[in-house]
């Protein structure tokens, strides 16, 4: 069973037709990335896969679930897990605050029993704590946990949201431009954390990217899309040598 | 018949004191974003500066006619309201803009310069109430069976004839497509040459200038004045403008009928006691089903 | 041992007040006003909740604190007073049954609360602030619209269960249960802000797209989230309307509504510390205002040009209240302690308390 299907996914805004017909079909452990020009519709559909948006038309199926009609939290707990363009962390809140809130969906306890802290709740906090304490250790941000992140320089911050999108669980992770304001040196660190929590987590990463050298070393199958529509797909040397990835990047000789 | 007419006829000038006041909420709240809650009380504050101007000319000093007193005294009104309405962005709310102030700030400091109004004018002026002095002599016309003063006529007929000025203003002339430039982008407005102060000082004078005419229409209407009548007729005006889509102006005045309508509609099938109530949840019902009125434009947010 | 420091002193505190005012030390008034800084402190916190932890804009606190009054108020008379037929409770049972009767005002309050976070869901900011102004309004409205229970001329029958209490065990009643309840306020809502699930409510407030996607019912956290302020509101209002003994639907109108807002910005929002130390000072503020021979002070310069005026200091006070909130807003928005609490503006009080 795939692990995430999208099939024939249509978003239209009015008169404009944001995604055409966008299929893919995930197994389980691919690291496939989605590019594209400015505009091309790459953030619609990963509003779409997380839930804010509904299709126009189309199905997306999560393990088995169709997401259709779901809210945003509801598809979190499906088990996707989503960054953004621009980093929306928590920022009046430490790094470790940011990390166990996004354990909600599993806190298992109740109101009454944050007021009057009886053993489930202890238990569970307890737990909380503890999968957020493992999470920074693995991620190499321990020292950083009571920070704030607004503290924090900006490719820490990256990879705080990245850690704060693991402490989901998830199956899918879904990364919006993770490069995005990065400097060289903090590239390489992304790329390498990246390539870590593929390789050392049963996780399918689906990556949003402009930096070719990001996709090029990261990615094993790239889907381009441009103006909505699905323009070629292939492995990193097919697509750097795809003709309508050319004319769609860099434009043809018509003027 | 003649019973639904003159409801109707009721409906539509007591709907016009709340479109009055409504279109000056939403003009600021289209140039600014700014629920200005002061506005309901600047509104008092007309009426009441209306009653001292009119009061005045109609003394020993000048001793002008009811109808020449009215006829200066809307100008004059509708200035010095202005006036007020001025001094309270220059002192309260543009210190806040130049500050970058959170929205939120702004909003807090216009409820409580709303209550510093009327309790200030219940502190210099004190409890009791004046009562506005005649200037238009009513004439009563009998069509049938329906009862209609020359009053309701006027109050009516400024409405509209506001509304179809500020529309002109809004949409054809520069000044107005600054407005409308204003409210989608702070930032860039300056940048074109345009002066963002001139402009917004601008819609407060239209904005409280209208309102001042809506006091000293209303004092004209129901000639008892107290310091807490802007309150009540405030809010309502308010909600009257979201629940027709604040920021446009059409919303403001179709909403401030809508609500007229409702009051009026209500008070006819049940106890006056229920009008309050139910205009409120009707209100409330509307912008439950469409929270950004009836006119308005949902906004969204890029995520 | 020294970590319990600051709850023993409270303890303290508490005992020394309710002994001073059973020996009759303490006279009535300042009884009075200790009480109303109790009530007041429920406000501030309980709308803390909402305005400050959550950053949404609400104007209309003081319906829930009016639905609670009169709910416990109409109990209240019909177990243990006369007006609305014979006591269905004997009088000994007055001491366990009075907080309930609270209680089951706040949960009615609660309840109405409803009214005002479905609207949330989908609005924010100005919208809300609109719907609970209506609501506000809508709530005193119907009450005064209700004539068993005396509409707009008021309630009143409550003193009965006073009394009742006072038979049963002579003592400053009143007193101990606004503390008590105080004390209930300040710790649910501190254990609940803290707990993983209050700081969903921060989530929210800073970002809720980003709260939507990491996992947050944020529906389910805001309509919680406004029950227990609007619950605690509802008990403030019980606890109010048996103090005072009589309750009118306008004294819950806007102008509460607004007291509730200064305090809550007074202190800084989000910051329980903030919302108590501000309830205090208002209050304080308000008692001082409150005395016209101060007022003749403050005034003496405009007093001295129109020397005609005489300014009453019950209007006055509702000049200066909102004219400092409008220089708060000017000069130091964040309020008294912004959006830390005590213990992070003074690190070394940590030693001395253990609020977990």
């Amino acid at each position: 069973m795939s692990l995430l299907t999208i099939d024939g996914l249509t978003q239209r805004f009015g008169g404009l037709q944001a995604v055409s017909e966008f299929s893919v079909e995930m197994k389980g452990g691919e690291l496939m990335g989605l590019i594209g020009p400015n505009g091309a519709g790459k953030t619609t559909i990963f509003n779409l896969i997380s839930g804010f948006y509904q299709p126009t038309e189309g199905t997306i199926t999560m393990a088995g679930t169709p997401t259709a009609g779901l809210k945003p939290h509801q598809v979190t707990s499906l088990g996707i897990a989503r960054t953004f363009q621009n980093i929306r962390l928590w920022h009046d809140m430490t790094v470790l605050d940011n990390i166990r809130i996004a354990q909600h969906y599993r806190m298992g306890y109740s109101v009454w029993d944050s007021v009057i802290r009886g053993k489930k709740y202890r238990e569970r906090e307890q737990r909380i704590r503890e999968i957020a304490e493992e999470l920074l250790e693995a991620m190499s941000l321990t020292e950083y946990a009571q920070e704030f992140p607004k503290n924090l320089p900006y490719g820490l911050q990256r990879r705080v949201e990245i850690a704060r999108a693991m402490s989901v669980r998830p199956k899918l992770l879904l990364l919006d431009e993770p490069a995005a304001g990065l400097n060289s040196a903090d590239v390489e660190d992304l790329i390498k954390l990246v390539q870590w929590i593929h390789d050392n987590f049963d996780i399918t990463i689906f990556m949003i990217e402009h930096q070719m050298k990001v996709v090029t070393s990261l990615c094993q199958w790239i889907k381009v899309i441009d103006f909505g529509a699905t323009i070629a797909e292939g492995t990193p040397e097919d697509i750097q040598s795809n003709p309508a990835v050319i004319k769609a990047y860099l434009g043809d000789d018509t003027i | 018949m003649d019973f639904i007419i003159q409801n109707i006829l009721n409906a539509l000038q007591w709907g016009s004191f709340y479109a009055l006041i409504a279109l000056g909420y939403t003009l600021v709240y289209g140039v600014l974003r700014l629920i200005n809650f002061a506005h309901g009380d600047i509104f008092m504050v007309g009426a009441y500066i209306a009653f001292f101007v009119a009061s005045w000319m109609l003394g020993p000093i000048l001793n002008l006619s009811p109808l020449t007193t009215f006829i200066f005294a809307v100008p004059i009104t509708m200035l010095l309201t202005a006036g007020v309405g001025v001094t309270l962005e220059r002192i309260a709310y543009r210190p806040l803009r130049r500050k970058g102030a959170h929205r939120l700030y702004v909003v807090i400091t216009a409820l409580m310069c709303g209550l510093i109004l009327e309790y200030g004018n219940l502190a210099v002026l004190g409890a009791s109430r004046l009562k506005f002095p005649e200037l238009v002599e009513k004439s009563i016309w009998h069509m049938g069976g329906v009862t209609v003063t020359n009053l309701k006529v006027i109050v009516i007929f400024a409405a509209i004839a506001v509304f179809i000025f500020l529309n002109f203003i809004v949409t054809k002339t520069k000044i107005g497509m600054a407005m409308r430039g204003i409210s989608y982008d702070k930032f860039a407005i300056p940048l074109m040459g345009i002066p963002i102060d001139a402009i917004i000082v601008f819609t407060f004078v239209l904005g409280s200038g209208f309102a001042g005419l809506a006091g000293l229409l209303y004092g004209m209407s129901y000639p008892i004045l107290e310091p807490f009548m802007g309150m009540i007729i405030g809010w309502k005006a308010f909600i009257a403008a979201v629940v027709g889509g604040i920021g446009d102006i059409r919303g403001a005045f179709y909403g401030g009928f809508l609500l007229g309508f409702i009051e009026v509609g209500v008070v006819t099938v049940f106890p006056s006691t229920y009008r309050d109530l139910f205009a409120f949840t009707i209100l409330l019902i509307i912008l439950w089903m469409k929270p950004t009125g009836l006119f308005g434009m949902p906004q969204s947010t890029k995520i | 041992m020294q970590k319990y420091s600051l709850n023993i002193l409270m303890a303290a505190c508490a005992v020394v007040l309710l002994m001073l005012a059973q020996f009759r030390i303490l006279d009535n008034y300042i009884q009075a006003v200790v009480m109303f800084v109790g009530i007041n402190i429920m406000m501030s916190t309980s709308l803390n909740l909402v305005n400050g932890n959550m950053g949404e804009f609400t104007c209309g606190h003081a319906a829930f604190m009016c639905v609670g009054a009169y709910v416990s108020s109409v109990l209240s008379v019909l177990f243990f007073g006369t007006k609305l037929g014979d006591p269905m409770l004997p009088a000994s049972m007055a001491v366990i049954v009075f907080p309930i009767i609270v209680l089951i005002g706040g949960v009615f309050a609660a309840l109405i609360s409803i009214l005002v976070s479905i609207p949330s869901f989908k609005t924010r900011d100005d919208y809300l602030a609109i719907i609970t102004i209506a609501v506000n309004y809508m709530v005193i409205s119907a009450i005064e619209n209700m004539d068993f229970i005396g509409g707009s001329r008021g309630f009143q029958g409550m003193k009965d269960t006073v009394w009742a209490m006072k038979d049963t065990l002579n003592g400053p009643w009143m007193l101990f249960w606004v503390i008590a309840f105080t004390a209930f306020t300040i710790w649910v809502i501190r254990r609940f802000i803290t707990s993983t699930y209050g700081k969903g409510v921060n989530a929210i407030c800073q970002d809720e797209v980003a709260a939507e996607i990491m996992s947050v019912n944020t529906n389910k956290i805001k309509t919680i989230n406004f029950m227990i302020s609007a619950g605690l509101a509802g008990c403030a209002g019980g606890l109010f309307a048996h103090i005072v003994g009589y309750v009118n639907p306008q004294s819950f109108n806007i102008l509460k509504s607004t007291e509730a807002m200064v305090m809550v910005y007074l202190g800084g929002m989000g910051s329980l510390s903030g919302a108590v130390i501000s309830a205090v000072v208002f209050t304080g503020l308000l008692e001082v205002l409150r005395s016209q021979a101060i007022m003749d002070v403050l005034l003496a310069p405009a007093t001295f040009v129109f020397p005609d005026w005489e300014p009453s200091a019950g209007v006055i006070k509702w000049v200066m209240i909102p004219l400092l909130l409008v220089l708060i807003m000017q000069f130091r928005p964040e309020g008294i302690l912004g959006n830390k609490e005590l213990s992070d503006v003074f690190p070394k009080l940590k030693k001395y308390y253990t609020f977990k």
